[in-house]
């Protein structure tokens, strides 16, 4: 079964802040499979590298050599508009912090990915509502974000990452702002998805108790992946 | 688009996080408001000036005139007359025998230029005689009687109100008007002087007629430069102001070869060019109102990108492309420009046409010449300032929206 994630002997490296100075090497031969119905958990120190693993698998950055590929398209070869093409396919995100837009409702919020690529607003608010129903906030449709509790804030950021249909879900420290009984239903809840929806999903966490629930749990260390 | 409208849209409705975006916002509005209604206004003062002054000027001379090549004189012209009359367009001849003279009298004298004219006829194409408010044009009739108890009146003579001030010159005085075409006599060339009488004053308005011309009767004209029965200029009304140059052209054609003609734009270009001149100065000092305006946008568009940076580095996350991007801080500059210059429209047609319905503000008739200010506002102002204004908008979008396209997205969601 080929994977539906695939990351290739990445490199990233930032250039010095200052002429003379040393860059960072953030990743070194970096390599990552992730297949379908596989949940995979990240961990490591905070400024291991992390985020910025998550950032070159969503295309929103480029790695300095290595590939990303996802099913059968190079992703570090796409440009610009493919790249936002690819994010909307194929990915949902999710932060530690919700992101959701302040100007929007709930359920404009959750409808963004539709509404960006062209879909109808009839069509997309339906599909939002479903999707709002499905992560438990039916009734809150018309609240802006700031109406809404930290929970309620993440279960609508993990709606909007999902509403898409993506194979693919990359999830930054999603519980790492929450309390522990919020943070557990949160977790349960893309636990729930990930099965549901079959995704590829890669789960950066601190939490060590929810990493030891994924199917498999890999370290972030000096540049490189290892199994925990 | 529809999604980038939609964002847009909310973005400038919202209530801001930091109240002074939104306030800029509303003082970009207010501002391209002000420079649009500025223009609009300015606009419909300065065409109802000049077409207030383009009607009287029309009104009192001829739109089109026709003489001879050569300067002398059209003799048979009672025919020719009767066959230009007939051209299309033309609504009406009339024959005058134009002369430089000199008017005096005692000691003082000015310069004129006599218009030897059929009242009946010059009535038809132009009217100035309208607007004689001392004695009467009337004795200038052809058949009225110069001979009154047994003694000869001199000829009667209509002049105006500027030369009278000049000559010091009342209705019934007599004045000596001395022609330099004068006559060949044992002593060589000796200047035509003839003494008339002043029976009307004229007050047109217009300063250059008012010091400058002089009516008398055709055939006093003919006697004082010693001509016999012609005619230097036909003067024609025609139905249609701004066809002047091609009807000119038709008289020209059906007066046969050795004639010419001259029409009211040609020997008003001066004027008109200045006039246009003043209206052009006046519309770029105004739109400078819209620049600081666009100015406003561009603040208004770039604090907005700051303080959005991170919803646009959200939203590149779930696909959306740095065009779109673009697009949706182009839009919004565009909405604030478009309300704004809609409101100014709204805002300079509503006085503008009030102004023209009720001529509340006053002008003081003796330096104006008119008593209340014009507003002559015009459709094709509207989308020449509309255009401006919405171009401006555009220009001051540009950078904005381009930083918008640039965030980097990468850049924006590490959290610290
Ligand atoms: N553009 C950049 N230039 C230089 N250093 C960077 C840049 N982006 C990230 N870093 C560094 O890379 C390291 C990894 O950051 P990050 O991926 O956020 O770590 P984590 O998510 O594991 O905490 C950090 O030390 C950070 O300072
Ligand atoms: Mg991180």
């Amino acid at each position: 079964m080929t994977p539906v994630l695939r990351a290739v002997a990445l490199e990233k490296t930032y250039a010095p802040l200052a002429a003379g100075g040393v860059g960072l090497r953030l990743f070194e031969d970096l390599s990552l499979e992730v297949a379908a119905g596989e949940m995979v958990a990240v961990v490591g120190e905070s400024g291991a590298g992390k985020s910025s693993l998550l950032h070159l698998l969503a295309a929103l950055d480029r790695p300095t050599s290595g590939e990303v590929w996802c099913g059968e398209t190079n992703v570090t070869r796409l440009n610009a508009r493919q790249a936002g093409e690819y994010r909307n396919r194929e990915i949902g995100y999710v932060w530690q912090f919700h992101y959701l837009l302040p100007e929007f409702t709930a359920l404009e919020n959750v409808a963004m990915p539709l509404l960006s690529r062209g879909a109808r607003r009839g069509v997309a608010l339906e599909e939002a509502a479903r999707w709002l129903q499905r992560v438990g906030l039916g009734d809150r449709g018309e609240h802006r974000s700031g109406e809404l509790s930290g929970g309620e804030q993440q279960r609508l950021s993990i709606a909007r990452a999902l509403i898409t249909k993506p194979k693919l879900l990359l999830a930054d420290e999603p519980t790492g702002d929450l309390d522990g009984a919020t943070a557990e239903r949160v977790f349960e809840l893309l636990q729930e998805l990930h099965r549901e929806n079959a995704l590829a999903s890669v789960l950066v966490t601190h939490n060590l108790e929810f990493a030891g629930r994924c199917d498999r749990v890999l370290r972030l260390k000096a540049g490189r992946l290892a199994v925990a | 688009m529809r999604f980038e409208l939609f964002v847009a849209a909310r973005y400038l409705r919202a209530r801001r996080r930091q109240a002074v975006v939104g306030l800029i916002t509303v003082i970009s509005v207010v501002g391209v408001a002000a420079g649009v209604a500025a223009l609009i206004i300015a606009l419909a003062i300065t065409n109802g000036m000049r077409r207030d002054l383009q009607q009287r000027l029309v009104g009192s001379t001829a739109h089109v005139q026709l003489m001879r090549t050569a300067g002398d004189g059209i003799s048979h012209w009672r025919p020719l007359m009767a066959r230009l009359a007939a051209v299309p367009h033309v609504t009406a001849v009339a024959p005058g025998l134009y002369g430089q003279v000199l008017i005096s009298r005692g000691a003082r004298s000015g310069g004129a230029l006599i218009k030897g004219i059929v009242p009946a006829d010059e009535a038809t194409v132009g009217n100035l005689l309208q607007s004689v408010n001392e004695g009467s044009a009337a004795e200038l009739a052809p058949n009225t009687s110069t001979v009154a108890a047994g003694s000869q009146l001199a000829p009667p003579l209509v002049i105006g109100h500027e030369l009278a001030l000049t000559l010091g010159a009342e209705v019934g005085d007599s004045l000596l008007v001395t022609s330099p075409q004068g006559e060949l006599t044992p002593l060589g060339l000796v200047p035509r002087y003839q003494r008339f009488r002043v029976v009307g004053i004229f007050s047109s308005g217009f300063y250059q007629y008012d010091d400058g011309y002089a009516f008398m009767r055709l055939t006093d004209a003919q006697r004082l430069f010693s001509e016999p029965d012609l005619v230097s200029v036909i003067s024609f009304k025609i139905d249609d102001l701004y066809k002047a140059e091609q009807v000119g052209k038709a008289i020209e054609a059906a007066a046969g070869p050795g004639f010419q003609t001259t029409n009211w734009m040609e020997q008003n270009r001066e004027l008109f060019r200045a006039m246009k001149l003043e209206q052009d100065v006046t519309f770029i000092v105004l739109a400078l109102i819209v620049v600081v305006a666009a100015l406003n946008i561009l603040i208004a568009l770039t604090m907005m990108v700051m303080e959005k940076t991170r919803d646009i580095a959200v939203m590149m996350s779930f696909g959306v492309t740095a065009e779109q991007v673009r697009k949706i801080f182009l839009l919004q500059g565009l909405l604030i420009s478009a309300v704004g210059t809609v409101l100014g429209l709204v805002l300079g047609y509503v006085v503008s046409i009030v102004g023209s319905h009720y001529r509340f503000i006053a002008l003081d008739a003796s330096v104006y010449s008119i008593d209340y200010l014009p507003f002559a506002p015009r459709l094709v102002d509207a989308l020449v300032v509309a255009g401006v204004s919405l171009g401006m908008s555009l220009l001051a979008t540009i950078y904005p929206s381009s930083s918008a396209a640039s965030v980097l997205p990468a850049e924006a969601l590490r959290y610290e």
